[in-house]
């Protein structure tokens, strides 16, 4: 690095602290909406991929866990135990709903599983205990957290009341959290006596995912079968797809406030300082020279401000979901990697700002006295 | 051996420098011919508007004459292409400026040693090349600081480090001594005149400031863009009219 990129630098201080504060900024809301983005898309399919099944059967038209607008009839389980490569048949019962806490309303998915070793339950409970019993709910942490609520507290829809007896960890599907109770307690309380929303088809070892989910919807058309990664991927997809865009324009957004503001302070540097680099030119150092010059004192500026606002992420990440449990976050080296070359671009944008302004310094001004 | 027999560090051979604006040309040099050798002290003198400044920027490569040739050590700069122009100035030539023009965000050690990067001189090598330089202008206690904490004689001494520090055939002063009192402006000349007989530097300075033809082998008088002889006292005349 030049002497002249060190001193200047550090010659205007408040200067290249709202630069660098703003590459900061910048690199923090790119890495933290990356982390948040990670974060996301690891939750909302993972309790869809923890669950114990291999092929998922919803009502035809039903894609995915959280439009859970499938309704099956509970006979349907005999029809599908018979098709081949098919083990073992689980009823689950799964509805987005509104509960009353203490008189606010909080969203949740409601599950109803089959409590004597069927799948869809709870992944982990991690306070309290398990299976829920008669009128007994099992509620995620997240949720927890969000309604502020705990063991011993009581949930009430319908008329209904559900105590809660645990909490429960990895049911945050981010917009809503899952919610646990024994398929009879989700049939009375949701009036869906011999109803099923999902059946959950343990396959036989060896069988094809793919083939019996084929095989299901040849046996019964009026339901869509799914090996289960698929039905996870289309359950994060319902949520990613629409979140993309939006996340995608923050994210350039980010990007162009970074640029902007690195941009300007670094051109309005140069302004400044238009004399001197006049001077410099006047006794040999070239047009590229001095380019190096404003490429190094931007660079400078970037790397700083990617180091202060890739800590700050980091911090905030550890942070911010007990606050919110909806940030769920997820910090990974390789975005950081994107955030940094990322940084660097902005860098290089920034420093060509000033160009056709050093091009067209006259060396001859100065000596005009 | 006379001064016209050493080896020639500038020569402008029959140089014209014509500025167009629109309709309008006006020629600041016409048909300038001159031969400056090594260890040469001469004093370009003249009204505001004949054509000094013009004289300095051909004579420092930083402009190109509409016509003439202009050598630099033996480089004839107007054959040469523009992106080569740079090179030369940071070989052959040192500048020193009237406001001095040292960078303000630079110590007086550091401006100095900047000029070596161009070279591709830095670290430990050009440190030292700038001590030694400060040292024998002058300069050893205030080597560390700043522009603003130096006196205005002080500042040009710093600036004749820097002209030389790249150890070029060719110094340029434009106006030296004009910021300066009379004691000042005669210890910088006295140090120009240094660099020159004691380090075979060739310096071109232009200047109003009479005080300062005693130090100079030869006083151009540049008038209307061509060099006169002209006597004392219509020097004298011309400058405080």
């Amino acid at each position: 690095m030049s002497i002249v990129t060190r001193q200047n630098l550090l010659a205007e201080k408040t200067r290249f602290f709202i630069s660098v504060g703003g590459v900061a900024l910048s690199v923090f809301l790119i890495s933290f909406l990356l982390s948040l983005f990670r974060g996301w898309q690891l939750s909302v399919g993972r309790f869809v991929e923890k669950v114990d099944a291999d092929v998922w059967v919803a009502r035809d038209g039903t894609t995915d866990f959280l439009n859970a607008a499938s309704v099956l009839p509970g006979e349907m389980e005999a029809d599908l135990e018979a098709v081949p490569g098919v083990a073992a048949v689980d009823s689950l019962i799964v509805r987005p709903m509104n509960v009353d806490v203490e008189g606010t309303e909080q969203s949740m998915h409601l599950v109803g599983y089959e409590v004597d070793g069927g799948a869809g339950g709870p992944p982990k409970v991690t306070k309290g205990r398990g299976p829920p019993g008669p009128g007994e709910v099992i509620v995620d942490d997240a949720f927890a957290d969000k309604a502020g609520v705990g063991i011993g507290d009581a949930l009430e829809t319908g008329g209904h009341r559900l105590e809660i007896v645990g909490i429960s960890s990895g049911g945050n599907l981010i917009f809503s959290q899952t919610s646990f109770v024994s398929l009879e307690t989700a049939r009375e309380t949701l009036s869906m006596d011999g109803l099923s929303t999902f059946f959950l088809i343990h396959t036989d070892d060896g069988a094809d995912a793919e083939q019996v989910s084929a095989d299901v919807m040849a046996a019964a058309p009026i339901v869509g079968a799914f090996p289960s990664n698929q039905f996870a991927k289309a359950t994060r997809d319902r949520i990613m797809k629409n979140l993309i865009p939006i996340l995608f324009v923050i994210l350039l957004l980010a990007f162009v406030v970074g640029v902007a503001i690195t941009g300007l302070t670094i051109y309005n540097a140069t302004v400044e300082k238009q004399r001197e680099y006049g001077i410099l030119k006047a006794i040999g150092f070239t047009n590229g020279y001095l380019f190096r010059l404003v490429l190094e004192q931007s660079l400078a500026t970037g790397i700083l401000g990617f180091l202060i606002g890739g800590v700050a992420t980091v911090v905030a990440a550890q942070f911010i979901a007990d606050l919110v449990p909806q940030f769920v976050t997820l910090v990974r080296w390789q975005d950081f990697i994107f955030v940094f070359v990322a940084t660097i671009v902005m860098a290089i944008i920034a420093a060509m700002l000033p160009v056709r302004r050093l091009a067209t310094v006259d060396p001859v001004a100065v000596f005009s006295g | 051996m006379s001064i016209t027999a050493r080896r020639p560090v500038l020569e402008f051979d029959d140089v014209t420098k014509v500025y167009t604006t629109g309709d309008l040309s006006v020629a600041a040099l016409q048909n300038i011919s001159l031969t400056v050798a090594e260890r040469e002290v001469i004093v370009v003198m003249g009204p505001s508007g004949a054509g000094k400044t013009t004289f300095l920027t051909i004579a420092g490569a930083l402009m190109r004459p509409t016509s003439g040739r202009v050598v630099i050590s033996g480089t004839d700069v107007t054959a040469l292409d523009e992106r080569r122009l740079p090179k030369v100035r940071q070989e052959k030539i040192g500048f020193i400026f009237q406001s001095f023009n040292l960078l303000e965000a630079l110590s007086a050690l550091q401006n100095v040693e900047l000029v070596m990067e161009t070279r591709g001189v830095t670290g430990r090598g050009a440190k030292a090349r700038a001590q030694e330089l400060l040292s024998m202008v002058g300069i050893d206690r205030q080597r560390n600081n700043l522009p603003k904490q130096l006196s205005g004689g002080q500042k040009q001494r710093v600036a004749i480090a820097r002209a030389l520090a790249n150890n070029p055939d060719l110094v340029l002063a434009d106006e030296p001594t004009a910021n300066l009192d009379s004691q000042r402006g005669r210890e910088i000349m006295e140090l120009l005149r240094m660099v020159a007989k004691e380090l075979g530097k060739t310096v071109v300075a232009v200047s109003h400031d009479l005080r300062i033809r005693e130090l100079a082998d030869r006083v151009l008088w540049l008038e209307d863009g061509q060099f006169r002889d002209i006597s004392d006292e219509q020097v004298h005349k011309s400058l405080h009219d």
